[in-house]
């Protein structure tokens, strides 16, 4: 009861926050992506980075790679880390569950599971299709850790739900391996992918992808204030005249089309949905209304600045981004269960 | 009951009474039946392979006749030391689970789960990458070192006011594996490539490179690791009957609980500096070892550890033969098996006291 007394004065304080904090993340976003087009293995001026796109000629090679390599991946970078830091969001807000990220609880692991099965069976890559495989495989996986940890003793709970999704992703990474052992050529491509990498699709995905992500982003935002409600637990919701049982079915769907397209993209990338919407909070309290817009624009921000990181590390090397993600998020996990867990 | 208790145990006295056990002949049964199996599979596999041999042609090959054929060769160089090595790495990793188990009181603790192999892993990776001039004896050394950092840190982490917490405890196992994977495959990403290869085949949990330089030190590790963690297993019997009890019986509850660890870990690293890590082994084989057959805990070890045994000689056996001549490390195939057992586990009433 109190969290309800507390709300209006609270609410109000996270609405200065919020609106005054909007042109800092912005501009912060765009620092980051405008930093990641001018570094790499060669770097490249601002000042070029940004004639490139004013006056782009096809005939000058740094324009030719800000334009033609950087760019594409640069928007894949934004785009994920939105994706992810939202779908963390929207995961721990329903499943009232701090360690809940579609890495975690089994998703990204059904997602490549299915991808790299179909690849492997049809020797096929890329196009249309790839999202639509990528999400029917994150959506069974979903069911079936919601599934096991829900036939556990004493039900759906953190504990079992990250056990569960922690067994399901065990198994199906075996079953990958095997996969990929026993047809080696038709899954070489897929090496690179699978650690959670940038680097390796074209920018002809991006395509296809982005207007999954971009959709599942906008329904995302509209789902935003029914889930701060569910998240104050389902008899309030229900109370307060919320359908509890199709706003989860909305939200797992758009959550499986946010990792879907992430993974089809990148592959699985790691704790970028746990870390981001923690973070999040800590600024502007649980009211998704904030949450998940700012989950997104952080999210970008953040993955952004870890791409050009894992390029500029062992330049001229570099580092599959999905490793530094989970470097940075695995400790945050232990402090998280340290916290919560009792 | 006590009669029908008395029944189904030999009683065991030393003549002047010093020492008396009271032994569950089902216990015996069943572990004599395993060596059995372990034996079967054992000879099994040195028949079995891309490389048919009769019965007979393999046992004229184990007594030293015609020592200069092929046969002997593949024989002695490749299937015996690789099946031997398979039946002790499963024995010690049962073992070690089984101990992690009883010391965390976690029906779900096992070496691969909360980041004690991973430790292990990221610990020989790091050798081969970083100091590739060391020789391999250096392995176990590292692995155990890696090992046991890992476990103290999660130890420490899952520790507070209120004791420690089996959830706490697999949960934060569970992020440490990641962090380590992380960090290993990092290593692998820019270590120089050859380096990196064969640590990468090492790290797929496969025994396709075992020979008998890694059967002596399994060996002689485990003639010293064994009767240690049986000579614990009487003060762990005292403590699962609570601290109190323990210290009223004379059992310093914190020594035994760091000695049985640190004899946990040691087994864990071993098998997996041998190996590479082979997950869930340490998982299944306590729990199966129980529905088995009710045992005391020392004879309890024993039963796990011919389990595991079994385990592992028969997932290299199927790895190597189902999809020849592709061939399936053990570890994998132990964690397509282990998965569906942990499910199971997480939904016994058993596993509800502990978590």
């Amino acid at each position: 009861m109190t969290a309800v007394a507390v709300a209006p004065t609270a609410s109000r304080q996270h609405l200065w926050l919020g609106l005054s904090a909007l042109p800092l993340c912005v501009l912060a976003v765009v620092v980051l992506f405008g930093w990641h087009l001018a570094v790499g293995a060669r770097s490249v001026p601002l000042g070029t980075v940004f004639e490139a796109f004013i006056h782009y000629d096809p005939s000058q090679f740094d324009h030719l790679i800000v334009r033609q390599l950087r760019l594409p991946r640069a928007i894949m970078a934004a785009l994920v880390g939105a994706s992810l830091a939202v779908s963390g969001a929207l995961l721990q807000g329903v499943t009232r569950n701090p360690l809940a990220e579609p890495h975690i609880l089994g998703l990204m692991a059904g997602a490549s599971f299915a991808v790299v099965m179909v690849v492997g069976v049809f020797s096929w890559v890329g196009g249309f299709w790839l999202p639509w495989v990528a999400a029917g495989g994150a959506l069974v996986a979903a069911l079936i850790v919601w599934l096991i940890a829900q036939w556990a003793p004493g039900g759906a709970t953190p504990l079992t739900l990250t056990l569960a999704g922690a067994a399901v992703t065990v198994f199906l990474t075996a079953l990958i391996s095997v996969a990929h052992l026993l047809n080696q050529q038709s899954f070489e491509q897929l090496r690179v992918w699978l650690t959670g990498s940038l680097s390796g699709q074209g920018k002809e995905l991006l395509w296809v992808a982005a207007p999954w992500l971009l959709v599942a982003l906008a329904l995302a935002m509209a789902l935003a204030s029914k889930v701060t409600i569910l998240a104050m637990g389902d008899e309030v919701a229900l109370g307060l005249g919320v359908r509890t049982g199709w706003l989860k079915v909305q939200v797992l769907l758009c959550v499986v089309a946010l990792t879907a397209g992430s993974v089809a993209l990148v592959g699985p990338l790691g704790f970028v949905g746990l870390v981001i919407p923690h973070a999040v909070r800590l600024f502007f309290g649980s009211d998704y209304r904030w949450i998940v817009p700012y989950s997104a624009l952080v999210g970008a921000g953040y993955l952004l600045g870890v791409d050009t990181i894992a390029r500029l590390i062992v330049r001229p090397q570099e580092i599959a981004t999905g490793i530094v993600t989970a470097l940075v998020g695995a400790p945050l996990f232990i402090h998280l269960v340290r916290q919560r867990a009792r | 009951m006590p009669s029908s208790s008395l029944h189904s145990h030999w009683i065991v006295r030393l003549t002047n009474e010093r020492l008396s056990l009271r032994v569950p002949r089902r216990a015996v049964w069943v572990l004599l039946g395993l060596l059995v199996a372990v034996a079967g599979l054992i000879a099994l596999s040195l028949m079995l392979g891309s490389y048919s041999m009769s019965p007979a042609e393999v046992w004229s090959v184990l007594l030293g006749h015609d020592a200069e054929s092929d046969r002997a060769t593949v024989v002695w160089e490749f299937r015996f030391p690789r099946t031997l090595v398979a039946a002790m790495v499963g024995a010690m990793l049962a073992m070690s689970g089984a101990a992690l188990q009883s010391v965390t009181r976690n029906a779900l603790a096992d070496p691969s789960l909360v980041g004690i192999s991973q430790g292990a892993g990221l610990a020989v990776v790091a050798l081969t990458i970083v100091w590739p001039e060391l020789p391999a004896a250096w392995r176990p050394w590292a692995a155990f070192f890696g090992s046991l950092t890992v476990a103290a840190l999660i130890q420490a982490l899952s520790w507070n006011r209120n004791g420690g917490s089996s959830i706490r405890f697999i949960l934060m196992g569970i992020g440490m594996a990641a962090f380590i994977t992380a960090i290993t495959s990092a290593l692998l990403t820019y270590g120089q490539v050859e380096r990196a290869l064969s640590a990468l085949a090492w790290l797929s949990g496969s025994l396709h490179a075992a020979s008998w330089s890694e059967v002596k030190l399994l060996v002689v590790w485990l003639l010293v690791l064994l009767p240690l963690a049986l000579a614990l297993s009487r003060s762990m019997a005292a403590l699962q009957m609570g601290e109190a009890t323990a210290v009223g019986l004379g059992v310093s509850a914190r020594w035994v609980r760091y000695a049985l660890i640190s004899v946990a870990v040691a087994l864990a690293a071993i098998a997996t500096a041998a190996v590479g890590p082979l997950g869930f082994v340490g998982l299944i084989a306590p729990h199966a070892a129980r529905r088995l057959a009710r045992a005391g805990v020392g004879l309890h070890l024993l039963l796990s550890a011919a389990l595991g045994a079994t385990i592992v000689t028969l997932a290299d056996l199927a790895g190597r033969t189902l999809f020849a001549p592709v061939q399936i490390p053990a570890g994998l195939v132990t964690a397509i098996i282990g998965v569906p057992v942990f499910v199971v586990l997480l939904h016994r009433a058993h596993a509800k006291n502990t978590l």
